[in-house]
């Protein structure tokens, strides 16, 4: 296989700021066979796996992104002079996780899952782009609807909807643990 | 209740009613689908009572499950010929919402988990953005870098020189203006280069304090890549708009 098309998708997985889907890969590489695009792709995607290297790609929300691995935290933080990242909190990650598992849904739906007035979360939601509005419901008073976005997939490590976890998992972790953590 | 003095936790950590609720129901290791309810009803009280006074704002919620619970429970009490059917309504409305609820808390803590993980490992897009300035993105030059560099170059001119000429008398305000109407034409001035084109050390020392006299009045910026590069001086954006 050609050695150069993997640089350039090497390259051009690198300079993306967002996850790299392999349709919009093949958009770029117009000039390349498509399935050259897939197979160059594909040996890249294997030369990282076998080398071991500092750096991964991962797939996240539905496309590719390089990302350094786990165990170089430490030293990252030191150079980048962070001491923690700021994350979200509790009354976020519940109102998220009520989104998640109903969208479309609206403030009040959220509201009366969670059986607290989630306004203020559901606004800063929006503004960290986690979730965003896409459209309203036909019923009384016609309520915005909420979804997650791309970005609340690829700030947990999602690739889709479908990796979030699934009501076995739930099942299975609520039958584990009865009793109280604090 | 013993435990309500030597347990205590404060509402607060509560996201609401039904986490406290959850909370009690697990604590007493109580199936969430069968909830004794005038036990859990007393100590969901106590934990409200703990509290000396009740934020309308943001704890009216943990209120109605305290009125829902009373009111089931004064329910049950009740003698009756019937069974009562809204009681049992109720109270299956609540495990409903119980259930619910505890499958998006514990999806939350999944998430939380994932989040901690995903943090680890720094992308691309976690770099903070590049600060929006309508300066260039380079070092600031202070005056004692100025200073220097300016020193130097004169006393290469002073070995350089070997006669005098008489320079023209030139005043501070002619110089400034001489330098801005440079910048308005090359987006730059190079502060080395500017100067040992001066036809004398005089005017050097003239274009010198012009220069300086710019930057502190915010006319002029210096500025340069990285240290030891040239450097440069640019007029600022918002004082060309203002001349």
């Amino acid at each position: 296989m050609d050695a150069k098309l993997r640089d350039i998708i090497e390259s051009l997985i690198f300079i993306s700021l967002e996850p790299l889907s392999l349709e919009r890969m093949k958009v770029v590489l117009q000039e390349f066979p498509a399935e050259d695009v897939e197979q160059a792709f594909k040996e890249l995607q294997e030369s990282y796996a076998s080398n071991d290297r500092g750096i991964q790609i991962i797939q996240r929300a539905g496309g590719y992104l390089l990302s350094t691995k786990p165990e170089c935290d430490l030293w990252i933080k030191r150079l980048l002079k962070m001491e923690r990242k700021n994350k979200l909190s509790s009354a976020s990650l519940e109102t998220l996780s009520a989104i998640a598992y109903h969208q479309p849904t609206t403030l009040a739906e959220i509201s009366a899952l969670r059986d607290v007035d989630s306004t203020h979360t559901l606004k800063t939601l929006l503004q960290k782009k986690l979730i965003r509005i896409v459209g309203r419901k036909k019923s009384p008073g016609s309520p915005l609807l909420y979804r997650t976005t791309d970005k609340f997939l690829a700030y947990f490590g999602l690739n889709s909807l479908d990796d979030l976890p699934s009501p076995e998992e739930i099942k299975k972790i609520l039958e584990e643990q009865p009793d109280i953590e604090e | 209740m013993d435990t309500s003095e030597s347990y205590q936790v404060r509402l607060e950590v509560f996201q609401g009613p039904l986490d406290l609720l959850l909370f009690l129901i697990k604590k007493r290791k109580i199936d969430i689908h069968d909830i004794p309810i005038a036990v859990i009803a007393r100590e969901y009280l106590e934990y409200l009572n703990h509290k000396e006074s009740i934020n309308l704002d943001r704890e009216a919620e943990f209120l109605l499950i305290a009125a829902l619970l009373i009111y089931i429970k004064s329910q049950m009490l009740l003698p009756r010929e019937k069974a009562l059917e809204e009681e049992k309504d109720l109270r299956q409305a609540l495990v409903e919402r119980l259930v619910d609820y505890q499958k998006i808390k514990t999806a939350s803590l999944l998430l939380k988990e994932r989040e901690e993980e995903e943090l680890q490992q720094w992308k691309r897009t976690f770099l903070p953005p590049l600060e929006e300035s309508d300066e260039m993105d380079f070092i600031e030059v202070s005056l004692f870098d100025l200073a220097e560099s300016f020193f130097r170059l004169m006393k290469q001119r002073e070995r350089e020189e070997t006669k005098t000429i008489r320079g023209k008398e030139i005043s501070l305000e002619q110089k400034m203006r001489e330098i801005v109407e440079e910048l308005k034409k090359n987006s730059y001035l190079d502060f080395l280069e500017y100067f040992s084109r001066q036809e004398s050390i005089e005017e050097a020392f003239i274009a010198f304090f012009s220069l300086l006299e710019l930057i502190k009045s915010r006319i002029v910026i210096a500025t340069q890549e990285s240290h030891f590069e040239p450097i440069k001086v640019w007029l600022r954006k918002k004082a060309y708009k203002r001349n």
